[in-house]
C-alpha cells in the first residue's frame, strides 16, 4: 500500500503543499495560469496550525473502508483498484455533504471543477494525484516538500523507518544508528520560544 | 465568535489596557478587521521564513534549506544555511537602519532650509544645542547668527550620510575603550549611507559569504544608525522644536474628545505634526471648528510622532502602533494624520467603516484610499492649517450614535531628555553613579521597540518594566514602549511604590518616575549619550556599564538596528520575539555567545518578561561584579 505519510515534527507549516496540490488541480497545470482560472483550484491538503504555532498537514488518508464511499448515496466516489486511491466521479456527486459527514479527517470540501461544464460545487477531495501516479510520479504535496514532512512510499516502508529509528532512540546509549536526525537543538529551541509566546 | 463573554475574553486577551480591551471588543462585535485578526488569518505562518532559510534574492531561487539537515542544504547558488541567515538578518537590518537614517536626513534638509529662510513656520529653537553641536563640528560660532551656524552644521550631518571622509563625527561620543573595539574589530562606521548600501552589495549573490564577516558589518550598519542617522534625526529636532524637559500629560484612548475635533498624529517625524500643533493653536481654526458645531479641536499623538510632539509640546498620546485601528474604532477620530512608518497600509479600509479621513504628507509613503496632502517645508503652515480644515469638515458626519471612548485617560510624566535627566540630578551623573555605586539602583535598562499581535498588546513592555523597578534597575523608555508603560501609570512619579526601596529613595528624592520616558524611536540615540557619558565619567567602556536593553514586544525592522547597535555598542539586548535567524545554529551562537568575547554584550532571546528581567539582572550583576562594585 502506498501512501504519502506525514512528519508531523518535520512540518514548518510553508504550505508549499498547499500550492503545489492546486496547481496540479487547476486546468493549465501551471501556478501563472492556475492564479487567473475562473473556477479556482483550491489547495486538498491543509496546514493547519494551533494555537502554539504547531502545523500539521492533512489531507485524505485513503481509508479502505473508506467511511466517506461507504455513505455517499449516489455511488459518487470509488476506489480506483491499481493505487487504492479513492475518487471522485464529479459528475455523480449531487451535493449532499454527507461524505464530509463521515470523513473522520475532515478534509472534505466543495468547489467548482473544470472538468464539470457547470458550476455547481463537487466534492473535490485529495485524488491522491492519480494523473501524476499514471505518468510515474509522485504525488504534487509529497514533491513540493522540502522539509520531508510529507514522503510518498510503501506505508509498510515508512512505518519500518519510524519503527527501527524509535528503537535506535531507545537503545541509544548501546551506540545504534539512528536514521532519522532529530529535530535540531536550534529549532526546538525555537519551537518552545513559540510556545511561550503562545502561552503568555 | 458571537457569543458574549467568548468576546469579551478574546478582547481581553488581545490587550493589557482597559481602554484598548474595551476598543477591542467593540471591533471584535462590530466585525472591524484588525492586526489580531489578520495575525489569525496568516496561520501558519512559513517556516522557512521564520526560520530565515529561504533566499528570495535572486532568479535562480527563491531557495530554502531544511532546517532538519536532510532534504536541500545549499541554495541553488551553493548558499549554505549560515550565509542565507546571515545575509537575510543583514537585510532586514539595512531596512531599519535605512528608515531611521532616512527620517533624520529629512530632518536636516529642513534645518538647512529654516538656516536658508526657505522653511515656513520653522525656527531655530535650542541655540544652546546648536552652538554644541557646531563645536563638536568644528564650526566657527562666535559672532555667527543661528541661521548660519545651522547651515554649515546641517551641511556638515548631510556629508555623514555619503560620506568620503570615512568616520562619522557623532560616533566620536562614544567612550574611548568602545571605540577602540569598534577599531580593533574593523567596524567603525564610515558612512550613514555608505555602510546601506556596501550591505546591499554584500547581499549580492557571490560577494559575501562568510555569515561572520556579514554579521561583522552588521554591527557596523547598525553604528551608523545609532550614532549616525537616528542620533542626527534627535539632536536636529531638538535644534528646530526644542529639547524635552520634564512636562505632565495624559495617555491612552480616553484622550480622545467626545466634543472636540480629533486629530490623531501618526508616523515618526515631527516635521509636519509639530506644524499642526502650531496651526490648531490659530484662533481662526478653533472658530471654523465651533462653526461646525464643535467645542473645539483636540490633537493627540500616536507611535513615536505622538512621542515627538508628548515630549516637545506635551501633546496627549492615544496610544502605541496597535491603537492604531482601535483609535479609528471609537467612531470619534476626524482624521489621522500620517507621515510614516508603522502606518497600516489597511487604515484607510478601517476609516472606511466610520466618517474618518485618512490622510497621508509624504511623498514616501502614500496609501491607496487616503486622501494625499503633500508636506513640503516651504509650505508646511498653510498645509497644516488645510489639513485641520480637513478634519473639522469631517466633524458634521461623526455618528454620534457610534461614539464610544473607552474611561478616562491616564496622567504621565515626560519628556526625559538627556539633558533633562542630567539636569535632574543637578547638571552631573555623579548622583545617579554614587547611587549605582552604593547599589541602591543596581543599574538601568533601556526597555524599548514596537508592539507585535504575538504577543499580549503592553504586557511585555509593562511586566518587565515593573519587574526591573522592583529590583532597583531603573528603567529608560523609547517608543511604543514607553507609551506602554503610560498607559499602565508607569511613567509617574507615584509608580516609584513599586520600585525596590533603593530606587523608590532615588525617585521620591528627585521627584522623577522609576521609569522615564526618553523619546521616539530615533531617541534610542539619547539613551546612548546618556551611556556614554556615564562610561566617560568612570573612564571604562559602554561595555562595562551595568546596563542592559530589551524590546520585549518588537516587530520592526528597525528593531534589529537598534538592538544591533545596542550589542555592538556594548549593551545586552533581551529580545521578546524571536528574530528571523534560528535556521542557523552559527549565527544563533554567534549573536547569543561569541560576540561577547568582542563586546562584551550579546543578545538573547526571552518572550516571557519576568525571565527577561532575570537575564537582564544576571548581566547587571555580572559587570558590577566585574567592577568591583
Amino acid at each position: 500500500m502506498k501512501t504519502v505519510f506525514v512528519r508531523q515534527e518535520r512540518c514548518v507549516g510553508c504550505r508549499h503543499c498547499e500550492v503545489a496540490c492546486a496547481i496540479e488541480h487547476s486546468l493549465g497545470r501551471n501556478l501563472l495560469s492556475a492564479i487567473q482560472e475562473k473556477k479556482v483550484s483550491y489547495p486538498r491538503i491543509y496546514v493547519e496550525s494551533d494555537d502554539a504555532y504547531q502545523t500539521f498537514p492533512n489531507r485524505c488518508r485513503h481509508c479502505d473502508p473508506a467511511p466517506c464511499m461507504q455513505v455517499c448515496p449516489t455511488g459518487a466516489l470509488y476506489r480506483d483498484e491499481e493505487t487504492g486511491s479513492v475518487l471522485v466521479a464529479y459528475e455523480k456527486c449531487i451535493q449532499c455533504a454527507v461524505c464530509a459527514m463521515a470523513c473522520p479527517f475532515g478534509i472534505i470540501s466543495f468547489s467548482q471543477v473544470h472538468e464539470l461544464d457547470t458550476n455547481r460545487e463537487v466534492n473535490t477531495k485529495c485524488d491522491d494525484c492519480i494523473r501524476r501516479q499514471r505518468e510515474g510520479s509522485i504525488p504534487a504535496c509529497a514533491e513540493a516538500c522540502k522539509t520531508g514532512a510529507l514522503i510518498f512510499g510503501d506505508a509498510d516502508d515508512l512505518i519500518r523507518t519510524s519503527r527501527i529509528d524509535f528503537t535506535a532512540r531507545l537503545i541509544g546509549s548501546r551506540g545504534a544508528e539512528i536514521s532519522l536526525p532529530a529535530v535540531p537543538e536550534n529549532v526546538s529551541a525555537y519551537r518552545k520560544i513559540m510556545e511561550t509566546v503562545a502561552g503568555l | 465568535m458571537c457569543d458574549p463573554k467568548t468576546m469579551r475574553m478574546e478582547a481581553e486577551k488581545r490587550s493589557l489596557d482597559r481602554t484598548d480591551q474595551e476598543m477591542n471588543l467593540v471591533t471584535i462585535q462590530d466585525g472591524i478587521e484588525t492586526a489580531w485578526d489578520r495575525l489569525s488569518s496568516q496561520q501558519p505562518q512559513c517556516g522557512f521564513g521564520q526560520l530565515g532559510v529561504c533566499c528570495n534574492n535572486c532568479a535562480m531561487g527563491p531557495c530554502r534549506i531544511d532546517p532538519f539537515g536532510e532534504k536541500a542544504k545549499r541554495g541553488v547558488c551553493g548558499a549554505d544555511v549560515d550565509t542565507i541567515v546571515a545575509r537575510n538578518l543583514l537585510d532586514d537590518l539595512c531596512v531599519g537602519a535605512s528608515a531611521h537614517s532616512d527620517h533624520g536626513r529629512e530632518v536636516v534638509e529642513v534645518m538647512r532650509e529654516t538656516a536658508r529662510g526657505q522653511a515656513e513656520g520653522y525656527r531655530i529653537t535650542d541655540g544652546k544645542k546648536l552652538q554644541r553641536l557646531a563645536a563638536e563640528y568644528g564650526i566657527p560660532v562666535s559672532g555667527r547668527s543661528n541661521e548660519a551656524i545651522a547651515e554649515d552644521l546641517a551641511n556638515g550631518m548631510l556629508e555623514e550620510y555619503g560620506c568620503i571622509k570615512n568616520h562619522l563625527q557623532l560616533s566620536d561620543r562614544a567612550p574611548e575603550p568602545t571605540r577602540a573595539i569598534w577599531e580593533k574589530t574593523g567596524i567603525v562606521p564610515r558612512g550613514i549611507d555608505r555602510e546601506i548600501v556596501e550591505a546591499m552589495h554584500r547581499i549580492h549573490m557571490g560577494v559575501d559569504a562568510d555569515y561572520v564577516n556579514i554579521l561583522l558589518h552588521a554591527m557596523r550598519t547598525a553604528l551608523g544608525d545609532g550614532w549616525g542617522g537616528s542620533m542626527i534625526a534627535t539632536e536636529c529636532s531638538d535644534i528646530l522644536f526644542g529639547t524635552p524637559k520634564p512636562l505632565s500629560s495624559e495617555v491612552n484612548l480616553g484622550t480622545l474628545s467626545t466634543d472636540k475635533v480629533n486629530v490623531v498624529l501618526h508616523g515618526h517625524n515631527p516635521l509636519l505634526s509639530e506644524m499642526i500643533v502650531a496651526a490648531a493653536e490659530d484662533p481662526g481654526m478653533k472658530q471654523y471648528a465651533e462653526k461646525k458645531g464643535a467645542k473645539g479641536i483636540n490633537l493627540v499623538g500616536m507611535c513615536c510622532t505622538g512621542n515627538e510632539l508628548l515630549m516637545r509640546s506635551g501633546v496627549p498620546i492615544a496610544g502605541n502602533v496597535l491603537d492604531q485601528e482601535l483609535a479609528i474604532a471609537t467612531g470619534a477620530v476626524e482624521a489621522m494624520i500620517v507621515d510614516y512608518q508603522c502606518i497600516y497600509p489597511s487604515i484607510p479600509a478601517t476609516a472606511a467603516c466610520y466618517h474618518t479621513r485618512v490622510i497621508t504628507t509624504s511623498r514616501k509613503a502614500k496609501i491607496p484610499g487616503a486622501e494625499y496632502m503633500e508636506f513640503h517645508p516651504k509650505t508646511a503652515l498653510a498645509t497644516a492649517k488645510e489639513i485641520i480644515k480637513r478634519a473639522i469638515d469631517a466633524y458634521p458626519d461623526r455618528d454620534p450614535n457610534r461614539v464610544r471612548i473607552p474611561g478616562k485617560p491616564m496622567k504621565l510624566m515626560a519628556g526625559f531628555s538627556e539633558e533633562a535627566i542630567c539636569s535632574a540630578l543637578g547638571g552631573t551623573y555623579k548622583p545617579l553613579i554614587d547611587a549605582i555605586v552604593a547599589g541602591s539602583i543596581r543599574g538601568a535598562v533601556g526597555v524599548v521597540g514596537c508592539n507585535n499581535p504575538k504577543i499580549r498588546h503592553d504586557y511585555g513592555h509593562v511586566t518587565l518594566a515593573q519587574e526591573l523597578i522592583k529590583r532597583n534597575i531603573l528603567v529608560v523608555e523609547t517608543g511604543c514602549a514607553a507609551i506602554a508603560c503610560g498607559k499602565a501609570g508607569l511613567l509617574l512619579p507615584e509608580a516609584a511604590d513599586q520600585a525596590g526601596e533603593g530606587l523608590k529613595g532615588v525617585c521620591n528624592l528627585l521627584g522623577i518616575p522609576p521609569v522615564l520616558h526618553m523619546g521616539s524611536c530615533v531617541d534610542n540615540s539619547r539613551i546612548l549619550v546618556m551611556a556614554a557619558k556615564i562610561a566617560n565619567e568612570l573612564g571604562v567602556g559602554i561595555g562595562d556599564l551595568p546596563i542592559g536593553g530589551a524590546a520585549p514586544e518588537w516587530y520592526s525592522q528597525k528593531a534589529i538596528s537598534i538592538g544591533t547597535y545596542f550589542v555592538a555598542s556594548g549593551v545586552y539586548t533581551v529580545l521578546g520575539i524571536p528574530p528571523k535567524i534560528f535556521g542557523s545554529q552559527n549565527v544563533l551562537t554567534l549573536l547569543a555567545d561569541g560576540v561577547k568575547g568582542i563586546t562584551n554584550s550579546s543578545f538573547a532571546v526571552e518572550p516571557d518578561p519576568v525571565k527577561a528581567a532575570d537575564l537582564l539582572e544576571a548581566e547587571i550583576e555580572r559587570k558590577r561584579t566585574a567592577l568591583k562594585i
